[in-house]
Formats: C-alpha cells, sequence, structure tokens
C-alpha cells in the first residue's frame, strides 16, 4: 500500500509548521492582552451529549468504542466550551473569557477533495451579554486577523433576531405554516434568493411580509443599512435585536473600525445555535469565510446551566491562504510573521571526547546561539 | 481596496453562452471580446476579467473564489449542492429534468422492479437522481455516464435514464418517452458568499439582471 494519509488530512512539514506556529503565537499575545484565558478540548466527545447544545451539521467521524458509547471526533469546538462551562464551572466563575487553538474536523459537501481538518483559532465570552460583549467579539475578531498579518479584510454582521421573529409573525399569520418557514430559514442559510422569492410568494401570505422578506437579504452597508432595516421592520413591531446592533456599531464605529465591518442581513449562520448576533469573516479572493461567531444565550440551558455566551472561530488554514493571496496581490514575497530560519552553529563530535562538544553546544545555547550536534561523516545537520 | 481588483465572472460555454453574452451586454457590461473569444479563455474589459467555463464547473469556480460570480444552470447548481449565493433566476436556458424509458418497453422497468426490487438508472446527474428516487422511496442503482444517456435502456445497461431535455426532440429520436419530471431549471446568476458580502459590485449587477429579466 502507497504511504498515504487518509484523503482530506496532511502531514505539516517545518516550512509550514514554523509558519503554523508564528500566527498562532501571534494571535495569542493578542487573546492574552484581551484577558482570554487559555483552554483545551477533548478529540472526542459523546454525540448525544453535544447535541444537547445544538444541531451538529456535520460528523465526518464517528466511532464506537468499548464502552458502546457513539463518540463524534469534534465537528465545533464552542458546543464543548458549552459543555465544559455548564459541567466543570460554577456561576461565580462568570464572566469567562476562554481562547483555543483545536482542529476541528468537517466534511463540505461536494468538494471531498478539501481538508476534512481545520485548525481554529476561536474564543468563547461566557456570562457576557449585551453590545458591549458583542462589540468585543467583533473587535477581538478584527484584532486576531490583523495580529495575523492580514490587512484586507470584512466582517459581516446581522443579528438572527429580525428574520426569526419575521418568520414568526407570518405563521402567526395563518397564511404559512411551519414548514415554509423551516423552507425559508434554509432558503436564508443557503444564500438562496431565488428560493427566498418563491417562498415568499406563497399566496396567502400578507404582502407586507413578503417585501420585507425579499428586501432583507439585500440589506448590505453600514450605519444607513441598519436605518434602512428599521424602517422596513419598525411597521411590523419587529425589534428583537436590532437595538443591540445599532448599539454594537456605535461602539465598533468609535473605535475607528467601521471601514472593515459591514451590516448584512443576509448573514444568517448555517447552525441554529445562535440567538443574536452573528458575524462572517471574509477575505478577497477565498469565496468562504475566514470563520465566523455571534451570540449563543440558551446554547449552555441545553447542559444546565443558563448564561449568555458569544464567540468565534477563525480557521487558521484559510487565514493562511487569504495571506498568500495578499501577497500575491501587493507583490510581496512573503508575509511578515514568516519567522527567519534560526542559523543554526554545528558543533562537532571528536571521538576521544564527546562529551566536550555537549559542553561546547550547551554553552552556545545558554547565549541564545542555536547549536546542533555532529560527527562531521555526514548525516547530521 | 477590495474593489481594486477586476471583477470576476465566469461565463457558461456552450448552449447558455450566446444568451448570457447577450444578458450581460444589455447590462451594460463591455462583452465585446466574448462575441468571438476563439480559443481564448479569459476576456478581459475594463473592471471586468471573464472566464469562459465548462458550464458543470462554473459552481466549483465560483465556490473556490476562482471567480466572484457567474451565470450557471440551476442542473449543475444542483448536482454539485456547493455552498453559494443563488441571486438571480435569469429565467433563459430553461429546461427539464425527466425519468424517461423506452417506448416499445413501456412499464417494463415496472415489472423488473416488482420482481427485483430495485430499477437501473443510467444519467450524468447522480446526485440529482439519487435524491429524487429517495424522495418518491424507490431503490436504484445509478450508473453515471459521461453523455449519450440514451444509449443506456437502448443497450439494456439501464432500464430508465434521467436526463435534462429542452424540447424532447433527442428521446423522441431516440424511440424514449417521459414518464415523470424531476425538476425543471433554468440559468442563475450565483456568487460566492464573500464575494457577495464584500463586493457591492455583485450586488449591483445582480440588481440590473434582475430589472432586465422581471
Amino acid at each position: 500500500m502507497l504511504p498515504i494519509t487518509p484523503r482530506g488530512f496532511k502531514d505539516v512539514l517545518p516550512g509550514e509548521a514554523r509558519w503554523r506556529e508564528a500566527i498562532v503565537s501571534a494571535t495569542r499575545a493578542t487573546l492574552s492582552l484581551w484577558g482570554y484565558a487559555p483552554i483545551e478540548t477533548p478529540t472526542l466527545e459523546v454525540l448525544e451529549v453535544l447535541e444537547q447544545g445544538g444541531e451538529l451539521t456535520s460528523t465526518p467521524f464517528r466511532l464506537f468504542d468499548t464502552d458502546n458509547e457513539l463518540l463524534v471526533l469534534r465537528p465545533d469546538v464552542t458546543l464543548q466550551v458549552a459543555r465544559m462551562s455548564a459541567s466543570r464551572l460554577s456561576r461565580e466563575d462568570l464572566p469567562l473569557r476562554l481562547r483555543y487553538v483545536e482542529r476541528i474536523y468537517r466534511e463540505e459537501e461536494g468538494l471531498k477533495a478539501l481538508s476534512r481538518q481545520v485548525t481554529q483559532i476561536g474564543i468563547e465570552a461566557i456570562g457576557l451579554a449585551g453590545a458591549e460583549a458583542d462589540a468585543e467579539v467583533v473587535l477581538l475578531a478584527a484584532e486576531v486577523l490583523g495580529a495575523a498579518g492580514l490587512t484586507n479584510f470584512t466582517l459581516a454582521l446581522g443579528t438572527v433576531g429580525v428574520l426569526r421573529e419575521l418568520l414568526a409573525l407570518c405563521e402567526a399569520s395563518g397564511a404559512v405554516d411551519h414548514e415554509w418557514s423551516r423552507a425559508m430559514l434554509r432558503a436564508f442559510h443557503a444564500g438562496n434568493l431565488v428560493a427566498i422569492n418563491q417562498l415568499a410568494s406563497a399566496p396567502s401570505l400578507a404582502p407586507r411580509y413578503a417585501e420585507v422578506l425579499r428586501a432583507l437579504p439585500l440589506i448590505n452597508g453600514k450605519a444607513e443599512a441598519l436605518a434602512r432595516v428599521d424602517k422596513l421592520v419598525a411597521p411590523l413591531g419587529i425589534r428583537d435585536g436590532l437595538e443591540q446592533l445599532r448599539a454594537t456599531w456605535a461602539i465598533i464605529e468609535a473605535c475607528g473600525l467601521a471601514a472593515q465591518v459591514t451590516v448584512d442581513f443576509s448573514v444568517v449562520s448555517a447552525y441554529d445555535y445562535y440567538t443574536g448576533l452573528v458575524l462572517e469573516a471574509y477575505a478577497p479572493g477565498l469565496g468562504k469565510a475566514l470563520g465566523n461567531g455571534g451570540r449563543y444565550d440558551r446554547m449552555l440551558e441545553g447542559f444546565g446551566i443558563s448564561a449568555p455566551a458569544a464567540g468565534f472561530a477563525l480557521s487558521l488554514e484559510t487565514i493562511m491562504q487569504a495571506l498568500l493571496n495578499e501577497d500575491a496581490l501587493q507583490n510581496r514575497d512573503a508575509p511578515g510573521l514568516v519567522p527567519a530560519q534560526p542559523e543554526l552553529r554545528l558543533v562537532h563530535i571528536e571521538d576521544d571526547d564527546p562529551a566536550a562538544a555537549f559542553i561546547e553546544a550547551a554553552r552556545l545555547r545558554a547565549e541564545g546561539q542555536a547549536a546542533v550536534l555532529g560527527t562531521g561523516t555526514g548525516g547530521q545537520a | 481596496m477590495m474593489d481594486a481588483a477586476p471583477l470576476k465572472i465566469a461565463v457558461p460555454k456552450g448552449s447558455l453562452y450566446a444568451d448570457s453574452v447577450r444578458l450581460l451586454t444589455r447590462a451594460g457590461l463591455d462583452t465585446a471580446g466574448l462575441e468571438q473569444p476563439g480559443r481564448q479563455l479569459m476576456v478581459a474589459a475594463e473592471g471586468y476579467r471573464f472566464f469562459i467555463v465548462r458550464p458543470t464547473d462554473v459552481p466549483v469556480f465560483t465556490a473556490l473564489g476562482g471567480v466572484d460570480c457567474a451565470i450557471c444552470g440551476y442542473d449543475s447548481l444542483a448536482e454539485q449542492g456547493l455552498e453559494l449565493v443563488e441571486l438571480v433566476d435569469l429565467s433563459f436556458g430553461a429546461c427539464r429534468f425527466v425519468v424517461a424509458e423506452p417506448e416499445d418497453a413501456r412499464n417494463s422497468a415496472e415489472a423488473t422492479y416488482q420482481r427485483r426490487g430495485v430499477m437501473r438508472v443510467a444519467t450524468k446527474y447522480p446526485a440529482i437522481t439519487q435524491s429524487y428516487y429517495d424522495r418518491i422511496g424507490v431503490q436504484v442503482e445509478v450508473v453515471k455516464l459521461h453523455g449519450n444517456v440514451e444509449l443506456a435502456p437502448l443497450s439494456g445497461l439501464a432500464e430508465r435514464i434521467v436526463d435534462i431535455t429542452a424540447t424532447g426532440a433527442t428521446l423522441r429520436e431516440n424511440r424514449l418517452v417521459v414518464v415523470d419530471e424531476v425538476l425543471a431549471s433554468t440559468a442563475r446568476f450565483v456568487g460566492n458568499t464573500a464575494s457577495v458580502r464584500t463586493d457591492p459590485r455583485i450586488r449591483a449587477l445582480a440588481g440590473s439582471l434582475a430589472a432586465l429579466v422581471s
């Protein structure tokens, strides 16, 4: 058999590993400055336990252990952190600011050739609510991308509250059923404007609802986009989430980040656990998001304690691809974060006194000089 | 800064090509280079870069960011199920996915299914075919072919086919009759999520296209 890795998995050799390490340590430093503490989560989880927090979209790797538990390779860290916070920590510990770098395992439908392993750099802010907490998540996501070396990225913000309330109103009007609502939500998730238009044409649906459903996913912009949404949904009495998003935007704008953030009401995350803010990060030429996040105030309830929570997760591999795209666009040789290979001093081991070389190498290293031992007869470098 | 680069648009070669170019022209794009591209697969215009792509490859070009947006048949979108933003139904390029079987062997597929419990179906679109049969609860063996699917029932390779038809002429010529409708397809204007959410030019183009086809 050929010595291959499983489909969608790869080895990381020193050239890439150094770069990964540099990006991860730069982002860690930023997160630490914001007061986020490191955590690690298990690679495997009991599927039934994890599902208490929310629906899992893709779990390509499932296995039974000898206890006959159905386990999954973690497809998502957020659910794990919710489980961890609910089971290991008490209310007095709140608020918690946690950060992690973990590999997750996913499969994208239709793209079988792509990686099934993603390294996520993420945070969870547990026990923090309100626009200030939402703004912290957004500003921190921007700082982390900046720390990784990216200059050209956009954060798109939305809130799931508006659409949820609108769909509830449509159902309450008796014109459409829950099945229709689910189809509409799926169309928003998929970014399928054609399907949204078709569903909005349901014969008995009041035109004032249909009009808002058609207009909502097209709204994209800065503060004026918020005003447009407000004008659109205020007559229907929808307020959920909008006030908080406006207050969040005000903080972001005051912090000078408005240029890199847009409000976009087509952002409805693929995960059903979000309850307020939703956030997606984009860089040019990638097609897909660098990462995403948002607020999930009810997830911990599934695990037995009630606490608001928000966070984001960014893909290290996608960030690296975005950095390479930036290099190509700006004719840059290599991103600033690629560490130079340390200059190595070779210390020869003499046959009559091998220990001397070790002592000499130790002295060099104590001075900060990287040193390797060699017999001088090849093989060592 | 993001807007400085030319907008990359994939145009499907083949049956949707002429209508796609016509519509882009009416939307105000400089498509002169697309009229007679010859062997050239990439055509540059002021502010745009057009890529002439095989129809079935358009979704992957778009989803992975090779291009920002594209015109693509719904058939290719449905078959590949990639994460894309479907912006406008362009109405042209209408065709239907149908199930067909040989005229002189009507109902023999049904009879075989009763006995064998599984039906063999040939198609260029295995995902659409499988999801159709899953929906109606019929067990099938889907055989993927790359073209001339009509040959499968004629040769005995499969009992039925699932294929695209615009006028039904090819089916008639091969003495095949339509048994059921699977889905209807038209051309769509699509973009990848990142480009749609970060590049206002795509929304603007979607707006002009929607106004032209409505």
